[in-house]
């Protein structure tokens, strides 16, 4: 294979903006060794991996974050436009400059691991940084979904984000005033919910996230929520429970769900909508 | 033949380890292990502790778990329609 022609990496860049895409960055494939466990790393996935394209987009609309109904909020989670652009990166990769490209599976390896950590993609790409709560935060447009591509083309890679969103200004006084903040505030690890960290030194440090909790919360008509439901239904002796716990609107609405019939995949933003962060810099009225 | 099954008796002897080391309860000072790395530490084969860690991400919590997170989105809705409509009686739910 030949070496990219010049300007290929800023061209890939301006087709995915085209494409949809907020923001587009580039990690080195090897950056991720330092940081992820064997097999998780993108030569895992594609033998001869050089550079990993991460592109974030598709978060919620400002209507969605305003919103007030817990059911229109579990509705908000719609990674799929940006997956579409990462689609579309891989097949130009390997259309226009003739290396191998491997779109990264957005679901998951084995239980709830995912093949390559989206997340710390970002980060070393350059378009986001991880935030207390846990998400990864654009310094300009806040939460994203993402999406990624391993590819053996040698594409200029970009250095991490200089200015991490998270923690905001406002956080930062809160913090000073009340020793919590807002994400903290509104999902507590003591007091019932994911989350646990402080503020030293201007930085946000996370120190607990209950995932398995989180997965309650985020994926509660879904996968495990199904499995739960289906779980006591099969112990359920009576014949007429049964046709309660399969009939009601918990199991209905989690097959609406884990059918696509109606797209909600992410059902939980309340440590996202609470944070000044993750809206990004527009106002809106 | 069928699919590959976990022991229950394996799972019960090493669901707290393998839940300790891997990524599911993140703490600051270790990075979560991959099941491969569990392996290695327990000494376990690599798809019996992905199956340990897949049954226990599902059986960490009971089903009321479920219902107590919509209870926690119910109740922060609720609290921010309060704040973003400036209505204080909206932070009670339809139950009083």
């Amino acid at each position: 294979m030949s070496e990219l022609p010049p300007g290929a990496t800023a061209a890939l860049k301006s087709a995915a903006l085209k494409a949809g895409a907020a923001v587009c960055g580039i990690a080195d494939a090897r950056a991720f060794d330092e940081h992820a466990p064997p097999r998780h790393r993108p030569a895992d996935l594609l033998p001869g991996a050089r550079s990993v394209v991460v592109v974030g987009g598709a978060q919620p609309r400002a209507g969605d974050w305003a919103a007030t109904s817990r059911a229109v909020l579990e509705t908000m989670g719609t990674t799929e436009r940006i997956q579409s652009v990462g689609r579309r990166l891989a097949q130009l990769i390997e259309s226009e400059l003739g290396y191998y490209a491997l779109f990264v599976p957005p679901g998951t390896a084995s239980g709830d691991t995912p093949f390559l950590s989206l997340m710390l993609a970002a980060e070393l790409a350059g378009v986001g940084s991880r935030s207390l709560a846990g998400p990864v935060l654009n310094s300009e447009h806040g939460f994203l979904y993402w999406s990624a591509v391993i590819t053996t083309a040698p594409l200029e890679v970009d250095g991490r984000e200089v200015e991490a969103a998270c923690p905001a200004p406002a956080c930062r006084e809160m913090w000073e005033r009340e020793a919590t903040t807002p994400c903290l505030e509104v999902c507590p690890a003591s007091r019932g919910g994911c989350l646990d960290g402080r503020l030293e030194s201007g930085r946000a440090v996370r120190t607990f996230y209950d995932a398995p909790r989180c997965h309650t919360r985020v994926h509660t008509h879904w996968i495990g929520g199904f499995q739960k439901v289906l779980e006591e239904a099969l112990n359920e002796p009576d014949k007429d429970k049964r046709k309660m716990l399969l009939y009601g609107d918990f199991f209905t609405r989690t097959l609406w769900a884990v059918t696509y019939s109606s797209t909600n995949v992410a059902q939980c933003f309340e440590c996202m909508r609470v944070c000044p962060a993750a809206h990004g810099k527009k106002e809106l009225h | 033949m069928g699919i590959f099954r976990l022991d229950p008796e394996t799972y019960r002897r090493h669901k707290d380890d393998v839940l300790r080391l891997c990524n599911s309860f993140q703490r600051i000072d270790r990075r979560g292990l991959s099941d491969a790395e569990i392996a290695v530490e327990l000494g376990l084969p690599e798809r019996v502790v992905t199956e340990i860690r897949c049954v226990a991400e599902r059986d960490c919590y009971p089903l009321d778990e479920w219902e107590k997170a919509i209870e926690f989105k119910d109740q922060a809705c609720r609290e921010w329609a309060a704040l973003a409509l400036k209505r204080p009686d909206l932070k009670r739910g339809p139950d009083g």
